[in-house]
């Protein structure tokens, strides 16, 4: 009994930790005030509408949504491609060519977007939403190669080759037989590169210039002053996110 | 509701987006010329979009520069005591001086040394303040801030928050210290360091100028070391107790300046920002901005701007400010390496 | 054997060419950008711009000047500080969720201890912001049974906090993987000889769990070390991380290989807690 107890106690504080700074944000969303700190003033919708209606949070939104789609649907292309590579013949220094593909993960991001802020300045290149998401297409590709590498085994290897044997060729192979084969692997690769694209700040605070994307521009709103709008963005932005997974999530579970 | 409002404003954001395509006005500035309303008459007007990046301090601008391509860039804004250090750099080109108001400018914001070099005008003041001492006023009195350096002292441990910029808070302290901020030189550093330090050791935050605003509109601390009317004028109508003063060993005064970039493509159209943002309406919507308000450098925008806002402003107490400020102090390269050396062990302490 | 042969040399050249656009863009934006970097670091910023100096002089100058080296010190400090407690947070309450809660709440469980994860990055700093201010919620709440105020705000608590709170919920989700993999039998067959709960644990489940505790915790350090954006909201200036460093480089000085030389200096650290795992891995094994 003790231990449910403490078990119970242990849950209750940590989800209470957890979910503290959420809770503060979306209630605050709602102050019919002008700051967002303690005393709650009452209820008002009028920051909420403030981020629907200002042009540069919503620009920045479709920003945010076009470099994430864009930069993870490359990302998963070149770690799929990859990862069969991989799983289908033995290449040569194979160890060292897995660790290259994978040496973006544990780079701090500040530095990769040092690195590339340097390189593209000396090849001559403006800083935009394309060099952004080339930037995100570096850290989420490793990402993308690990799980489709994870979800090719022996079974994908012999269809691919008994279709083969049958005539087809390497393109309807790949997109008719392995990459069915592993949906649910590269629709997960997919959407984790998404968020992880999604959330990224210090690269894209490096490598935009006008067109920037939701964190940076969420990142210039704390500087223009302490405001409820910063709280407003950000529930809707969780609310979106949180129902996206979750009916991801009843999706698959019902898939089962 | 809110779904199809989004969707909308998506679609929305989309579509201007491609109407950018047309001619576009490129400008570095600092936040407070970011506001849609500013540039929104210039927009109308001659049917472009200017398109601005904000950055905080002449260090960061400069690192936007060079890591950006020539004619990247139309029009800067700049601390306007970096104008011949930005000249040098062959970053901006020269101004045209005909149809800029001179004659209504504050004389001591024509500033001919900094704008001026071998007789070619590069820049021109569009806007200025204090770096000194805000305060809540239901908490301390004028009198407690009188004297500066009571704020490193001790007196205030816990209360106050420091303006992150080495400049203006550096030059406030050799300001206190008695010294000239004109002849700073490296014999003067050590004693500010020494006050820097002490400073920081009664210090709660050290932060930029949203942080800044924050601290000491949320109740955080009671004192901004490094403060002035850009910290309180657009907050007085919600929160009147805040209050700002020059203590009697003086303060610094800041100036922003305007300039057309030398590898800009489309000069003449960034000449016509120029002329804009010089307008009695331009200076106006300047000088109350939602980041910070601030004095504008043409005094005739005083025909634009309502009675409250100037009272907010204190345009009336501007000539006894003036007498009493000093500028920022202007580093060489020397001394400005040195100085951050400070600023960087101030922020590590 | 020769046709054989010749099918093998197809494959191989066939993987080639699909692994080629991974390679390419991994060396063009990643590995090359690196480099630029190294290179980069050996140079200076002088008045008129970048000079190809070709020498250690910035690091040199990491070495010579304190507030830099109290930087990385703050760093590690604060790193190893976050890896410890976001370990010990989250290896209970991911054992609760895998072992002693019915089953049918265990996916339900889980996806609530890292549903925060997706309120946007930067914003979950600022949130945290305001529960620690000095007017903010959490002091509110203690005035209200009497107790506080805490001073958290603008601290090195404050950093370590909003950094436990992100880490917490990635290890938890790390660690519950590890667990779940773990062979139940393994645990029963313990009992059956005999073994105590708390003896189980020590020699069974530890041990089997510890190598993905290590990973997850070297995750924890690596982004953790490198995040400029926790402690430059939360810090209040008052305790200069290594990232805050190199930004400032950039922001206030267009130092470029200055910035250049400390990221070299930030991924020498992450590289050494790498090596640290990677040999105390094997030494376990």
């Amino acid at each position: 009994m003790t231990r449910y107890l403490a078990c119970a106690l242990y849950m209750i504080l940590l989800y209470g930790f957890i979910f503290l700074p959420v809770g503060v944000l979306v209630l605050f969303s709602f102050q019919d005030g002008r700051f967002p700190i303690p005393p709650f003033q009452g209820f008002s919708l009028r920051w909420h509408q403030e981020v629907l209606g200002d042009g540069d949070l919503m620009a920045a939104l479709g920003n945010s949504l076009l470099v994430a789609v864009a930069s993870s649907l490359v990302a998963l292309t070149l770690g799929f491609l990859a990862a069969r590579a991989f799983a289908t013949a033995r290449l040569p220094g194979v160890t060292a060519l897995r660790g290259a593909l994978m040496a973006p993960l544990s780079v701090s991001y500040l530095v990769i977007g040092l690195g590339l802020l340097a390189s593209f300045n000396l090849m001559g290149l403006s800083k935009s939403l394309w060099t952004v998401a080339a930037g995100h297409v570096v850290i989420n590709t490793p990402l993308c190669f690990a799980i489709c590498a994870a979800a090719l085994g022996e079974a994908q290897v012999s269809a691919e080759r008994a279709a083969r044997d049958l005539g087809a060729g390497e393109f309807r192979v790949m997109t008719l037989v392995t990459a069915p084969m592993i949906l649910p692997a590269l629709i997960a690769a997919f959407l984790l590169s998404v968020t992880f694209s999604w959330d990224e700040f210090i690269i894209a605070f490096l490598l935009s210039r006008f067109d920037v994307t939701l964190p940076v521009e969420i990142w210039s709103l704390l500087r223009s002053g302490l405001n409820p709008k910063t709280n407003a963005i950000g529930s809707l932005v969780f609310l979106v996110s949180a129902l996206a997974i979750l009916s991801f999530e009843l999706t698959l579970a019902r898939r089962k | 509701m809110t779904k199809t409002n989004l969707l909308a404003a998506l679609v929305g954001s989309t579509c201007l987006a491609n109407a950018a395509l047309s001619q576009e006005l490129n400008a570095l500035v600092w936040c407070d010329h970011t506001d849609a309303s500013f540039v929104a008459p210039f927009e109308e007007e001659f049917g472009v979009t200017v398109k601005l990046k904000e950055y905080e301090g002449t260090g960061a601008a400069l690192s936007l520069i060079e890591t950006s391509q020539p004619g990247d860039w139309d029009v800067l804004v700049v601390d306007g005591i970096d104008v011949p250090r930005v000249v040098a750099a062959g970053i901006l080109g020269p101004l045209n001086t005909d149809e800029l108001p001179y004659d209504t400018l504050f004389p001591e914001l024509v500033m001919e040394e900094n704008h001026v070099i071998d007789g070619v005008t590069y820049a021109i003041s569009e806007k200025y303040g204090y770096n000194t001492v805000s305060f809540n006023s239901e908490v301390f009195t004028a009198e407690d801030m009188a004297d500066m350096t009571r704020l490193w002292s001790g007196d205030f441990a816990g209360q106050l928050a420091v303006y992150d910029y080495y400049l203006p808070v550096m030059g406030m302290i050799a300001v206190g210290l008695g010294m000239d901020t004109a002849t700073l030189s490296m014999d003067d550093l050590p004693a500010i360091e020494e006050a820097l330090l002490a400073l920081k050791d009664s210090a709660s935050s050290v932060g930029e100028v949203v942080a800044s605003q924050t601290a000491i509109a949320t109740g955080e601390v009671d004192i901004l070391v490094g403060g002035g009317e850009w910290v309180t004028a657009g907050l007085t109508a919600d929160l009147p107790n805040l209050d700002w003063i020059i203590p009697e060993q003086g303060a610094v005064r800041w100036s922003q300046s305007i300039g057309v970039f030398a590898d800009s493509a489309q000069p003449d159209l960034a000449q016509e920002f120029v002329k804009y943002v010089l307008s009695p309406e331009g200076q106006a919507a300047l000088a109350t901005s939602s980041c910070y308000w601030a004095m504008p450098a043409n005094a005739a925008a005083a025909d634009v701007l309502t009675d409250d806002q100037k009272r907010a402003l204190r345009w009336d107490d501007q000539a006894s400010y003036l007498a009493r400020a000093q500028l920022y102090p202007a580093p060489d390269a020397e001394l400005d390496a040195a100085m951050q050396d400070v600023w960087t062990r101030f922020l590590a302490r | 054997m020769s046709q054989r042969a010749s099918i093998e040399t197809r494959a191989t050249r066939r993987a080639w060419w699909l692994a080629a656009p991974a390679l390419i863009w991994t060396l063009a934006f990643f590995i090359l950008p690196f480099g630029t970097m190294a290179v980069l670091s050996l140079w200076q910023r002088t008045d008129v711009g970048l000079e190809a100096t070709w020498d250690l002089g910035n690091y040199a100058n990491f070495l010579a000047n304190p507030a830099y080296i109290q930087a990385l010190t703050n760093s590690l400090e604060i790193t190893v500080t976050v890896t410890i407690l976001s370990v010990l947070l989250a290896y209970p309450l991911a054992w609760i969720i895998a072992e002693e809660i019915p089953e049918r709440f265990r996916r339900l469980a889980l996806a609530l201890a890292v549903i925060p994860f997706w309120t946007s990055y930067v914003v979950r700093s600022y949130a945290w912001s305001l529960v620690l201010a000095k007017s903010g919620v959490l002091n509110d709440w203690l005035g209200a049974v009497g107790l506080g105020p805490l001073d958290l705000a603008n601290s090195r608590a404050a950093t370590v906090i909003g950094f436990t709170h992100f880490f917490t919920m990635l290890l938890t989700l790390s660690i519950y993987a590890s667990l779940v993999q773990m062979p139940p039998n393994l645990r029963r067959a313990a009992a059956d000889l005999g073994a105590g709960a708390f003896a189980t644990f020590r020699l069974i489940v530890l041990p089997l769990t510890l190598p993905g505790v290590m990973v997850g915790a070297f995750l924890t350090f690596a982004l953790c070390i490198g995040d400029y954006v926790t402690p430059q909201i939360l810090g209040g200036g008052n305790d200069l991380a290594l990232p805050q460093l190199i930004m400032l480089q950039i922001g206030r000085r267009a130092d470029l290989p200055m910035a250049a030389a400390l990221s070299i200096i930030l991924m020498l650290a992450v590289t050494l807690a790498y090596l640290g795992m990677a040999r105390w891995m094997k030494v376990v094994r």
